[in-house]
């Protein structure tokens, strides 16, 4: 690899799309107005293209030499010239699962904010604040770019942070939503308490071996040293992995933090798309992946993360089975495919959990688009209840949709089904019933997805009052084709002889050297596995379409047989009001207390303290009468003691 | 006792009428007229020293003194005309505004 070319490209993919945010924040509103999607796109595009060169950098330079660390500039200088290691640089770390991850990003961003263009309009007019979306959007590509990118724990927390931020403004857009307002601080208040875990972890490990950059610490941790050459204590790679992993909980929105992101869908289609469900939540994913070395290195807490994972997959996806709103659905289902991600992460599969992550950021930001453009023609109404059977009037949108909900479903060749059966497979190998969970969720996953696309296009044709339903123009269109292509086709980059996975493992050596359970299960077990679960997905798509469009009085009939269940999943199993009752209203009512000792008590005691020179000015005031005679009378006494003084002395 | 003792004696006399006078009175003018009685007990007091020292020196100064009591009268009266104008009250009451 060409040390120049990787500089240029990682400048590139850092200024560049953060210089077209700062040029449409500056200009926006004054100068571009209509026009603000320009500098955006440029700058993305900018980042799309060093990343596939950097990308095509990092294959060529084979197994050995795949990981480099460059040192773009000299951060923060600490300490004496000679604790030159103490020093903190903007580091970036150049690897495969760096160079897959940015591809990604990229290219899922460029394709989102391109088919923004159009979204933000309204007959054709940029919406009010069309300029503030993009310098967002903009600025969250670079934020995530310096996630990916980041070379030590430091400018991952500052990646982290930042499309956190990022988040918390997009979900906010249409600030004077009451709603959309209250979504943005919940995003960003959940997403707090998992990001504390996360600092202290980041302090931790700081605290053990006195260095933040990735290439010395999974040295250290691969040797058993921490700081100062001596052993690392018993149990500490755990807490630290944990504590990361808090993190990863918040920002990737698993049990039991994942309550902000449904409510995230206040935002605009396109930043469900970007930001929840191809991009900013896949950073947990990424980050467990990348501090491969620590998560490793214990058992429990691999399989906490397998655990929760799973758990967290069958959770939301129960809860998606009787949601009303297109962009709900989703959001729980991203849920869930992250739980897969994690399972697979925690089976030692990071490979397969990646190849995942890179699938599933095509069909779900296609199938998040696709409900934008639905939301769009319906007049900006997203629940299924108020319209179906539009297969006739959007027809470009149902296919693309189509593709992409097959790809969720894991029907046979499309995207999601090789992705989601590896780790299923590696699922099995480590333990049945994490493979049981998987299996199960894949069969829920097929039934709702297919559940919501026939009561979207299927049926009788419906739409809500005074809509006039019309097909998205070609600058949203094509954003879908391109990803339904890469829905249908990305699986084909990793299938025939697992490219990917071994592209990656130089990258995630410690998940790869501790896979004990023999992927080589034979050629029959793993094909059988394959089509026990397309055969699954193609039966749980029959069976949605039988409930849905053959028998459409047979939905509120199963509600009603198991209506305990069903109001469990309708509301989400209480866990809004659940924590509502348990952490919200306490914190409230402990403010209020907060409150009233600050008023009654703290100022009381002042009060007291200074009723003392209130009472002294109170006797005091007698002395000043106004009236002339009287300050003569004093002057008087007082010119007759000193006299009396004299003279007696 | 000796001829000074007795002037010092009427001086401090004067003085003391018009220190009460001063204080125990309402009246602007006749306040004033009370510090004029006060410089010239003074002014007894300095021509007794004089006296005292057998020179002239005592007697030189209260001639100043005079002088300086008439001006200051003048200024004083002008003054006093001016409070006058503004309250229409020659009492001393008039001005007893700041208080506590």
């Amino acid at each position: 690899m060409s040390e120049s070319a990787l500089y240029a490209c990682s400048i590139v993919i850092l200024l560049c799309p953060v210089l077209g945010a700062g040029l449409v924040g500056a200009l926006g509103r004054p100068v571009l107005r209509g026009r603000s999607h320009f500098p955006a796109i440029l700058g993305v595009a900018a980042a799309t293209v060093a990343s596939f060169v950097l990308l095509g950098q990092v294959r060529g330079a084979g197994e050995h030499h795949a990981s480099v660390t460059l040192s773009l500039y000299q951060w923060i200088a600490s300490g004496a010239e000679a604790a030159r290691d103490a020093w903190f640089n903007i580091d970036v770390l150049i690897d495969p699962l760096s160079a897959v991850m940015l591809v990604t990003v990229t290219f899922v961003s460029l394709v989102v904010i391109i088919y923004s263009r159009d979204y933000m309009r309204r007959h054709d007019r940029p919406e009010q604040g069309y300029e503030r979306f993009f310098a967002f959007m903009a600025l969250f590509v670079f934020s995530m770019c310096a996630l990916v990118l980041a070379g030590n724990f430091l400018l991952l927390y500052l990646g982290w942070e930042l499309v956190g931020l990022c988040s918390y403004l997009l979900i906010g857009f249409y600030y004077q939503r009451p709603s959309a307002a209250a979504a943005a601080k919940k995003a960003f208040l959940v997403n707090r308490i998992g990001d504390f875990g996360f600092g202290l972890g980041i302090f931790l490990i700081y605290l053990t071996f006195g260095q933040l950059d990735y290439e010395t610490v999974f040295e250290m941790i691969g040797q058993g040293v921490a700081a100062g050459g001596q052993a690392i204590p018993e149990g500490r790679l755990a807490t630290i992995a944990l504590l990361l992993f808090c993190g990863a909980i918040g920002k990737s929105a698993q049990l039991p933090l994942y309550v902000w992101l449904p409510d995230a869908m206040e935002g605009p289609s396109p930043v469900s798309a970007l930001i929840h469900a191809a991009t900013m939540v896949t950073a947990g994913v990424y980050m467990v992946a990348r501090c491969g070395a620590i998560f490793v290195a214990s058992p429990v807490v691999m399989t906490i993360v397998a655990l929760v994972g799973a758990l967290t997959a069958l959770y939301s996806a129960t809860i998606a089975l009787t949601q009303h709103d297109m962009k709900r659905i989703l959001a729980y289902s991203t849920i869930s495919q992250l739980g897969y991600m994690f399972l697979g992460l925690g089976v030692y599969a990071a490979g397969s959990a990646i190849f995942h992550l890179f699938t599933h950021a095509f069909f779900k930001a296609l199938l998040f688009l696709a409900a934008g453009s639905v939301m769009h023609a319906m007049g900006g109404i997203i629940d299924l209840r108020q319209f179906s059977g539009l297969r006739k009037l959007l027809p470009w949108t149902c296919r693309f949709c189509l593709v992409g909900a097959l790809a969720l479903a894991g029907f046979p060749l499309f995207s999601g089904f090789w992705s989601k059966d590896q780790i299923i497979h590696h699922a099995f190998g480590a333990n049945f019933w994490l493979g049981l969970i998987g299996l199960i969720t894949a069969v829920l996953t097929a039934f709702y997805t297919f559940r919501m696309i026939f009561r979207c296009f299927w049926g009788e044709q419906r739409v809500p009052e005074g809509v006039h339903a019309h097909e998205s123009g070609k600058w949203m269109l094509v954003p879908l084709g391109i990803l339904a292509a890469g829905a249908l086709l990305a699986g084909y980059f990793n299938v025939p002889g697992d490219r990917i996975g071994l592209f990656l493992e130089p990258a995630v050596q410690p998940f790869v050297a501790h896979a004990h359970h023999a992927v080589e299960a034979g050629f029959w077990a793993e094909h059988w596995l394959m089509f026990v679960s397309g055969a699954l997905a193609v039966i749980a798509i029959g069976l949605a379409y039988l409930v849905y469009v053959v028998l459409p009085w047979a939905p509120p009939l199963l509600a009603d047989l198991a209506p305990g269940a069903y109001r469990l999943s309708y509301n989400k199993y209480y866990a809004d009001e659940g924590y509502d009752a348990a952490v919200v209203r306490p914190l409230r009512n402990g403010g209020r207390l907060c409150f009233g000792i600050d008023e009654y008590v703290v100022d009381g005691i002042i009060w007291l303290i200074t009723a003392i020179p209130r009472g002294l000015a109170y006797l005091l005031r007698t002395l000043q009468g106004g009236a002339l005679q009287g300050y003569g009378l004093t002057m008087a006494v007082g010119l007759a003691i000193i006299v009396l003084l004299v003279l007696w002395t | 006792m000796s001829v000074e003792s007795q002037l010092v004696v009427v001086g401090a006399i004067l003085f003391a009428l018009g220190l009460v006078g001063f204080l125990s009175r309402r009246n602007l003018i006749v306040m004033f007229l009370c510090t004029e009685v006060m410089f010239q007990g003074v002014l007894v007091n300095l021509v007794a020293m004089g006296r005292l020292h057998g020179q002239l020196d005592g007697q030189v100064f209260a001639l100043f003194l005079l002088v300086i009591a008439a001006v200051e009268a003048g200024l004083g009266l002008g003054l006093v005309v001016l409070l006058f104008r503004r309250r229409g009250t020659l009492a001393a009451d008039a001005w007893a505004t700041m208080h506590g």
